[in-house]
C-alpha cells in the first residue's frame, strides 16, 4: 500500500503536470467567476466561499480522472490488481494520493483566493484549512471510487463529472456554508451541523469506497 | 412457478390498472370536494403524491436489489434493480412536472429551492446519471457492478442530501410557507388511498414488463451467440 502511494507521489513530484494544470484551472475559475457574478465589496463575503469551492470541485474532477488513467495508459492496472494486497487498501492508497495532490493544489490556490477577493487572512486561515481538508477528503473519496467506474465506460472523461457531481452536492453545500462561517470569523469547532455533515459525508464515503471497491475490479 | 405467476399477473394487471385509473380520475374530478384554501389546483395532489411515493419506493427497491446483486452476483438481481430504477425514474419525472405546474398556480413560481424540492431534484439527477452509466457501459458485467455501486452509494447519500438541504433552508428565512396541511375529509383520504393503489399497481406492472424485456434481451443475446458458434462449427 505504501509502495503504491510512494510510486504515485514520485510520479507526481517528477512530472508536476497535474498540480500545474490544476492550479491554472483553479485560478481561471476564480477569475471567470469574478466576471460572471461581478464581485464587489458589498457581496464578496457571500460569494467568495462558493467560488472557492466551485474552483476546487472543478479542478478535483480533473485530477481524480487521472488517478486510474495513468495506470491504464501504462498498462499497469493488471499489475496493481495482481499485487498481493487487499483491493480496499488499493482504494485507500489511491485516495491518499488524490487527497495529497489536491491539498498541494489548494495550498497554492488559497493565497490567490485571498488576494483576488480582497479578503483578510487574519485568524480564519487555520479554520478554513481544516474545513478545506474535510471537504477534500469527501470529494476525493467519491471521486476515487467512481474514477475507476468512469474509466470502464465508453465516454470516460464525460462520465466522471456526471457520476460524482450529484453525489457531491451535500458535501458541497456543507463545505460552502462551513467556509462561509469560518471566513466570517467563526471557529471550526463551532460549525455545529455543518461540521457534522462534512465529517459524516467523509466517513460514509471513505467506508463505502473501502468496502465496495473490491466489486468494481475484475477478478 | 414464478414464470406462471408472472404470466397470470401480466394477463390480469393491465385491465385492473386501467379500470383503477378510470375510477381514480372520476373520484379526483367529480367526487372529492374542492380544497377550501388551495382550490381546484389541490386536485393535482392525487397524482403528485402517489407518484412521489412510488418513485421513492422504486429507487429504494433498486438500491436494495443492487446490494443483493453485488452480494450474490446473479444477473437477475441486476436486471430487477435496473427495471425498478428506470420505471421509478419516469414516475420521478412526472413528480417534478406536476409539482412545477402546481407550484406555478399556488406559489406563483415554477420552482423554488425549498429543501424537499431540492432533495428530489438531486435524487432525479443522481438516477439520471445512473441511466447514462448504464447506457455507456452496456453489456459488460463490470458495467453492471459500477451501476450497482452507484445505486447503493446514491441511496445511502439521500439522508445526507435531505439533511444538507434542510439545514441550508433553515438558515435562510422560509419565504414560502409549507403547503402540507393535513387532509381530513374522508373523501379526500379515500381518493388519495385509491390513487396510491392505482399508482403502486401501475409501477409493479411496468416493472414486471421492463424486467421481462431485460431478461428476454439477455436470452436473445445468448441464443444469438450460440447460433453464431453453431455456424462456425459447421
Amino acid at each position: 500500500m505504501l509502495a503504491v502511494i510512494w510510486k504515485d507521489l514520485m510520479l507526481e513530484a517528477r512530472g508536476r503536470e497535474t498540480i500545474a494544470s490544476l492550479f491554472v484551472l483553479g485560478l481561471l475559475v476564480l477569475v471567470l467567476f469574478n466576471f460572471a457574478v461581478d464581485v464587489d465589496a458589498s457581496n464578496v463575503t457571500s460569494v467568495a466561499p462558493g467560488v472557492l469551492w466551485i474552483a476546487i470541485v472543478f479542478s478535483a474532477t480533473l485530477a481524480l480522472g487521472r488517478a486510474f488513467a495513468i495506470e491504464r495508459e501504462n498498462g499497469c492496472m493488471t499489475g496493481l490488481l495482481l499485487a498481493p494486497i487487499d483491493r480496499g487498501s488499493l482504494y485507500i492508497a489511491k485516495l491518499i494520493v488524490n487527497v495529497l495532490v489536491l491539498l498541494v493544489f489548494e495550498i497554492l490556490l488559497l493565497p490567490f483566493f485571498f488576494l483576488l477577493f480582497g479578503l483578510q487572512v487574519g485568524s480564519s486561515l487555520p479554520h478554513l484549512a481544516l474545513v478545506t481538508l474535510a471537504g477534500t477528503v469527501g470529494l476525493a473519496a467519491v471521486g476515487t471510487l467512481f474514477a475507476l467506474a468512469a474509466l470502464g465506460t465508453r465516454a470516460r472523461e464525460l462520465m466522471l463529472p456526471l457520476l460524482i457531481l450529484p453525489l457531491q452536492i451535500p458535501l458541497l453545500i456543507a463545505a460552502v456554508k462551513a467556509s462561509d462561517l469560518v471566513l466570517k470569523g467563526g471557529s471550526v469547532l463551532a460549525l455545529g451541523s455543518w461540521g457534522n455533515l462534512l465529517l459524516g459525508f467523509d466517513v460514509l464515503f471513505v467506508t463505502a469506497g473501502w468496502l465496495v471497491f473490491d466489486y468494481m475490479t475484475v477478478d | 412457478m414464478i414464470s406462471a405467476l408472472e404470466r397470470i399477473f401480466l394477463r390480469i394487471a393491465p385491465p385492473v390498472v386501467g379500470l383503477l385509473f378510470l375510477v381514480t380520475i372520476w373520484c379526483v374530478f367529480f367526487w372529492v370536494p374542492t380544497d377550501a384554501a388551495l382550490g381546484l389546483s389541490q386536485r393535482i395532489f392525487y397524482y403528485h403524491v402517489p407518484a412521489a411515493t412510488v418513485a421513492f419506493l422504486g429507487f429504494a427497491a433498486g438500491g436494495l436489489a443492487s446490494a443483493v446483486f453485488l452480494a450474490k452476483g446473479r444477473p437477475e438481481w441486476d436486471m430487477a434493480a435496473q427495471a425498478s430504477i428506470s420505471v421509478a425514474m419516469s414516475f420521478a419525472t412526472m413528480v417534478l412536472i406536476t409539482g412545477s405546474i402546481w407550484a406555478r398556480t399556488a406559489w406563483g413560481t415554477w420552482w423554488t429551492w425549498d429543501a424537499r424540492l431540492t432533495t428530489f431534484l438531486v435524487l432525479w439527477m443522481l438516477f439520471a446519471s445512473y441511466g447514462l452509466l448504464r447506457s455507456f457501459a452496456r453489456g459488460t458485467e463490470l458495467g453492471s457492478r459500477y451501476a450497482a455501486v452507484l445505486a447503493i452509494v446514491g441511496t445511502l447519500n439521500i439522508p445526507l442530501v435531505m439533511l444538507a438541504t434542510k439545514l441550508w433552508r433553515t438558515i435562510h428565512p422560509q419565504v414560502i410557507g409549507n403547503p402540507q396541511g393535513g387532509i381530513e375529509d374522508p373523501a379526500m383520504i379515500a381518493t388519495l388511498g385509491l390513487s396510491m393503489l392505482a399508482f403502486f399497481l401501475l409501477f409493479v406492472l411496468l416493472w414486471a414488463l421492463r424486467f421481462r424485456v431485460l431478461r428476454l434481451g439477455e436470452r436473445l443475446e445468448i441464443l444469438l451467440l450460440e447460433a453464431a458458434e453453431g455456424r462456425d462449427r459447421r
